[in-house]
C-alpha cells in the first residue's frame, strides 16, 4: 500500500462540533444548518497501491482539490490521518504525516510525491527560467552537482517534448501547454512515486489537451509512479485512470475501478453523472 | 479448474427512473477448465455480455460468486475481492475481448496490436513482428497497418480487437463476439486462432450467435434464457 | 556629557543586546530579532554595528572602526571618536592591537587572532530576499534548511554566465544547516569567515537583526560540488603604495589608466613601516 487515508475531515469556520454529522449527500449541503460552516471533507477513507491511477470526480466545491491538497500537506485537516508507505518515526512506527515535523514532511514533498496544478502560475515560478524551475526540485532532493542537474534538466525538457534550446528561457515565454510540460517536467524531476494532478489540462485547447495525456499516461507506465487526478472531465478519467471516486458535499460517494462506475454506477449520484456525460 | 460461477445475479438499480429494478441476469452457474473453452449462447438482451461484464468486474452482482483460480493455486472470489486484486488480475491473468474497439485514435494499427507484448517488456522490434504477422494472418492488408484502426471497417476493427486480445493471451479470456460481423474466410482463421490458444492451455469463455461454430470451437455450451 | 553612563546605553538595553548576541552565538548563522535602540546616528549609517560594539565594550579594550578597509574615512572616524567619547577606551588603527574591530563591508588583511571581536555593519541581514518576499515562508525555508531557490540563482547564473554574478554579499552556509548573508563583503573575504579564530558578530539596526558565527565555526559559500568558487584576482597588479600583491585592491582611475592600492590602510601602512619607507599619512593616538 502507497497511500492509507483514514477518516479524513476538514471544516472551515468554527465547527459546532455536529457539522460532519448534519451534512452531507443526503442532507445534500456541505454548510452545517447549526453554525453555517462550510464541511469541505466529510470523513473519507481510501487506499492507493503502489501503480494505480486514481480518478476523482465531482462538481465544483464537492471536496476534490481539499482532498489533493491535504495530502500534498498544502493543507492541515481537522482529524484523520494519512500514512505514506515507508515514512515511519524513528522506531520504523509508521507515522501520521500530519503528526511529523516540517522538515520530515519535506521529505515527501521534494521526492516522494508531486503536485501539478491547474494552473501552471502555481507550480511554477516565474521569476526562474524553464530550466531553473526544474533545477529547483532537483536541487531540492539534494543533488549539488551542476553537470548532474543541467543534464537532468535538458533529458527532462526533451522527454517532455518542450524545445531544449529555450532552457534558461522564462516560462511566461512559453505556450500554456508548454508551461504545463515546464510543470510536469519539475514535478517528474525527482521521480516521485505519487504525483498528484488538479485538472492538469482544463483550459487547453483539446488536441494539445490529447497530447499531454498521452504523454502523462506513457510516462506513468514508464517510470511506474502512482497517480491521483483531479478532473471534472469524465473522458480524462475514463482515459487515465483505473480506479475512480465519486465526491460530492465532501463526502466520497461511490469509490470502484473506473469501467465499473461508469457502465454499473452504483448511487443515484454517480448515475446522474454518468448520464450527464455528452 | 480455471473459473467456477456459482448462482450470480444482477439487478440494475435505475435511480434517475424512480428506482426501477432491470433485471441482468439470474442464477447463473457454470465452470470451465484450463484449455477449454465454454460457449455462452442464447437469444438477445438475454444478459450473455452482462455475464462476462460480471466476470471481468466491470459490473458489480448482487449475488452468487466468482471463483478464479490463480496461477499461483490461491483463489479469489472475483465478486468481492478488492479493486487493487482486480486490476493486478486483469494485467496478468484475465483478458477481455470486446464486441468494440477502444483505442485512442492517435494509434496505428500495428502500435495497437504491439502494445500488449511491450507491456510484458518484449523489445520494440519483435512486438511489432508478431503483431504483422497476426494482422497478415487475419487477413488485413499490409498498407492498413499504420492506420488509426479508427477508420477501418466494422470486419476489420473486430479482428484488430481479437489479434490485440491474444497477442499475448491471459490465462482466462472472456471473448464478446469474437466472430460477429465477419465473413467465413475470416471467421474461420479467428476459430482456428481460439484452437491454437486452447492448446495453450487458456481457458475461455466466448459468446456466439452461430451453433455450427459452436460446434467447431466449443468444449461446452451453456445456454442463458430470457428472464420471463 | 558622558561620566553618567558607560558607553552611551543604559545597562537594560545593553543587557538585552548581549541576550540576543548568547543566543545568536548559540545558532550560529540564525538571524536573532532585537530591539535596536535610536543612535546619535541615523539608521543604515552602522547603527547595528555601534549597538552590538557599545553593549559589549569593557574599559579595557581598543577599538578599530574601518569603512571599506580604511581607518580613515568619515564614517569610521566619525563612529571611532563616538565610541571612544562615550567610553573612554584606547582606540587604534592597529588590526593586531585592536580588541574589538567594527567594520563595514571589509575583513581586515591580518589575520585575526582568539579573543578578538569582529563586529560587522549590516544592511540587509536577510540572504532570501532575492527569491522569497514573504517572511513568513522565509522563516519556514530557514527552518527546513531549504535554500534550493538560492541555489536556483546559481544554476541561472551559472548556465547563462559560467559562474555567479554576485560580487557581494555571497550566501554562505554556516555548519551545514543555516544560509545567511555576511554583510556586502567582496567575494575575497568570505575564505575568511570559515574557521575564524575570532568570534565574528553581524548586526542590523534598520532591520533589527543580529546574527553571529562562533569561533571556528565551519562556513562555506553555495557552490555547486563541480563548480570553484571564485573570488576577485588581480593578477598582474600590485598596491601603487606598499608594492603588495596578495590583498584585496581599490582601483582608482586617472584619466585613461587605473592606479591600484590596498584597500586596507592599515596594512598598507604596515607593510611600508618593515619596509622602513612610511610616506603614508599614518596617524597614531
Amino acid at each position: 500500500m502507497l497511500l492509507e487515508i483514514q477518516n479524513l475531515s476538514k471544516v472551515y469556520g468554527v465547527s459546532c462540533g455536529e457539522c460532519l454529522d448534519l451534512t452531507g449527500v443526503a442532507d445534500d449541503s456541505c454548510i452545517c444548518p447549526v453554525c453555517d460552516s462550510v464541511v469541505a471533507m466529510n470523513r473519507v477513507s481510501l487506499s492507493l497501491d503502489g501503480k494505480e491511477v486514481l480518478g476523482i470526480v465531482g462538481e465544483s466545491g464537492s471536496g476534490k482539490s481539499t482532498l489533493l491538497q491535504l495530502i500534498y500537506q498544502d493543507q492541515c485537516p481537522d482529524n484523520g490521518r494519512i500514512f505514506y508507505n515507508g515514512f515511519c518515526d524513528r522506531h520504523g512506527v509508521p507515522l501520521n504525516i500530519f503528526e511529523a515535523s516540517v522538515s520530515e514532511c519535506s521529505v515527501l514533498r521534494n521526492k516522494e510525491m508531486s503536485m501539478i496544478y491547474q494552473n501552471p502560475r502555481m507550480g511554477l515560478n516565474y521569476l526562474f527560467s524553464a530550466g531553473g524551475n526544474i533545477a529547483e526540485k532537483i536541487i531540492g532532493a539534494g543533488e549539488r552537482s551542476y553537470e548532474v542537474v543541467r543534464n537532468r534538466v535538458i533529458e527532462l525538457m526533451g522527454r517532455l517534448e518542450l524545445p531544449t534550446s529555450r532552457v534558461d528561457n522564462y516560462p511566461d515565454t512559453f505556450s500554456g501547454g508548454q508551461q504545463q510540460r515546464i510543470q510536469i517536467a519539475k514535478a517528474l524531476s525527482s521521480s516521485p512515486k505519487l504525483l498528484l494532478l488538479d485538472e492538469p489540462t482544463t483550459g487547453l485547447d483539446l488536441s494539445v489537451q490529447a497530447k499531454l495525456l498521452d504523454l502523462i499516461k506513457e510516462l506513468q507506465k514508464e517510470m511506474g509512479f502512482a497517480m491521483i487526478i483531479v478532473s471534472h472531465d469524465l473522458g480524462v478519467i475514463n482515459h487515465l485512470t483505473d480506479v475512480t471516486m465519486v465526491m460530492k458535499h465532501g463526502c466520497l460517494v461511490e469509490y470502484g475501478l473506473t469501467d465499473q462506475i461508469l457502465e454499473d454506477p452504483q448511487q443515484p449520484y454517480t448515475q446522474l453523472l454518468v448520464s450527464s456525460i455528452l | 479448474m480455471k473459473l467456477d460461477v456459482r448462482q450470480i445475479e444482477k439487478q440494475f438499480v435505475l435511480h434517475n427512473r424512480g428506482g426501477v429494478r432491470v433485471t441482468g441476469f439470474s442464477d447463473i452457474s457454470f465452470n470451465v477448465a484450463r484449455g477449454e473453452l465454454l460457449a455462452l449462447v442464447g437469444p438477445s438482451g438475454a444478459g450473455k455480455s452482462s455475464v462476462l461484464k460480471a466476470i471481468y468486474r466491470t459490473y458489480l452482482v448482487n449475488g452468487g460468486s466468482i471463483l478464479f483460480h490463480r496461477q499461483d493455486g490461491t483463489v479469489v472470489d472475483l465478486a468481492v475481492c478488492t479493486e487493487s486484486s482486480v486490476l493486478e488480475l486483469r494485467q496478468r491473468e484475465i483478458g477481455f475481448v470486446t464486441q468494440f474497439l477502444k483505442v485512442l485514435p492517435r494509434i496505428s494499427a500495428l502500435q495497437a496490436v504491439a502494445a500488449p507484448l511491450l507491456e510484458l517488456g518484449e523489445e520494440e522490434d519483435a512486438a511489432r513482428r508478431r503483431a504483422a504477422e497476426l494482422l497478415a494472418f487475419l487477413n488485413i492488408r499490409e498498407e492498413l497497418f499504420d492506420i488509426s484502426p479508427l477508420t477501418f471497417s466494422g470486419g476489420e476493427q473486430q479482428r484488430v480487437n481479437i489479434a490485440r486480445g491474444v497477442i499475448a493471451p491471459k490465462e482466462l479470456l472472456l471473448l464478446d463476439e469474437p466472430t460477429a460481423s465477419l465473413d467465413e474466410e475470416s471467421s474461420s482463421r479467428v476459430l482456428k486462432l481460439l484452437g491454437n490458444l486452447k492448446k495453450q492451455n487458456i481457458a475461455m469463455i466466448g459468446i456466439f450467435h452461430d451453433q455450427r461454430k459452436v460446434d467447431q470451437v466449443a468444449d461446452h455450451c451453456y445456454r442463458i434464457l430470457r428472464e420471463a | 556629557m558622558n561620566e553618567s553612563v558607560f558607553a552611551f546605553m543604559d545597562e537594560d538595553a545593553k543587557k538585552e543586546i548581549r541576550r540576543t548576541l548568547l543566543k545568536a552565538v548559540a545558532i550560529p548563522g540564525y538571524t536573532v530579532p532585537f530591539a535596536s535602540r535610536e543612535m546619535p546616528v541615523a539608521r543604515g549609517w552602522g547603527t547595528g554595528g555601534l549597538q552590538i560594539t557599545l553593549s559589549l565594550l569593557l574599559k579595557r579594550d581598543c577599538i578599530k572602526v574601518i569603512d571599506q578597509g580604511c581607518d580613515g574615512s568619515v564614517n569610521a572616524v566619525n563612529i571611532r571618536d563616538f565610541i571612544a567619547s562615550v567610553s573612554g577606551v584606547k582606540q587604534t588603527f592597529s588590526t593586531r592591537e585592536a580588541t574589538i574591530i567594527q567594520t563595514r563591508h571589509r575583513i581586515p588583511e591580518h589575520k585575526l587572532a582568539e579573543g578578538q571581536i569582529l563586529v560587522f555593519q549590516v544592511p540587509y541581514p536577510e540572504v532570501l530576499t532575492t527569491v522569497e518576499p514573504d517572511t513568513e515562508k522565509q522563516k519556514q525555508m530557514h527552518a527546513d534548511s531549504d535554500y534550493s531557490k538560492l541555489w536556483v540563482l546559481l544554476y541561472e547564473d551559472t548556465s547563462q554566465f559560467g559562474d555567479s554574478r554576485i560580487s557581494n554579499r555571497y550566501p554562505v552556509e554556516v555548519e551545514d544547516h543555516y544560509v545567511m548573508d555576511p554583510s556586502p563583503i567582496p567575494k575575497y573575504d568570505i575564505p575568511r569567515l570559515n574557521n575564524s579564530p575570532a568570534l565574528l558578530l553581524f548586526g542590523a539596526g534598520r532591520e533589527k537583526r543580529i546574527y553571529a558565527i562562533p569561533p571556528y565555526t565551519k562556513v562555506e559559500p553555495l557552490k555547486f560540488s563541480d563548480r570553484p568558487f571564485k573570488v576577485e584576482t588581480f593578477a598582474g597588479k600590485r598596491c601603487g603604495r606598499c608594492g603588495a600583491d596578495n590583498v584585496f585592491l581599490d582601483e582608482v582611475r586617472q584619466g585613461t589608466t587605473s592606479l591600484y592600492f590596498c584597500s586596507d590602510t592599515e596594512y598598507c601602512d604596515s607593510i611600508l613601516t618593515e619596509q622602513g619607507d612610511v610616506t603614508g599619512n599614518t596617524e597614531s593616538e
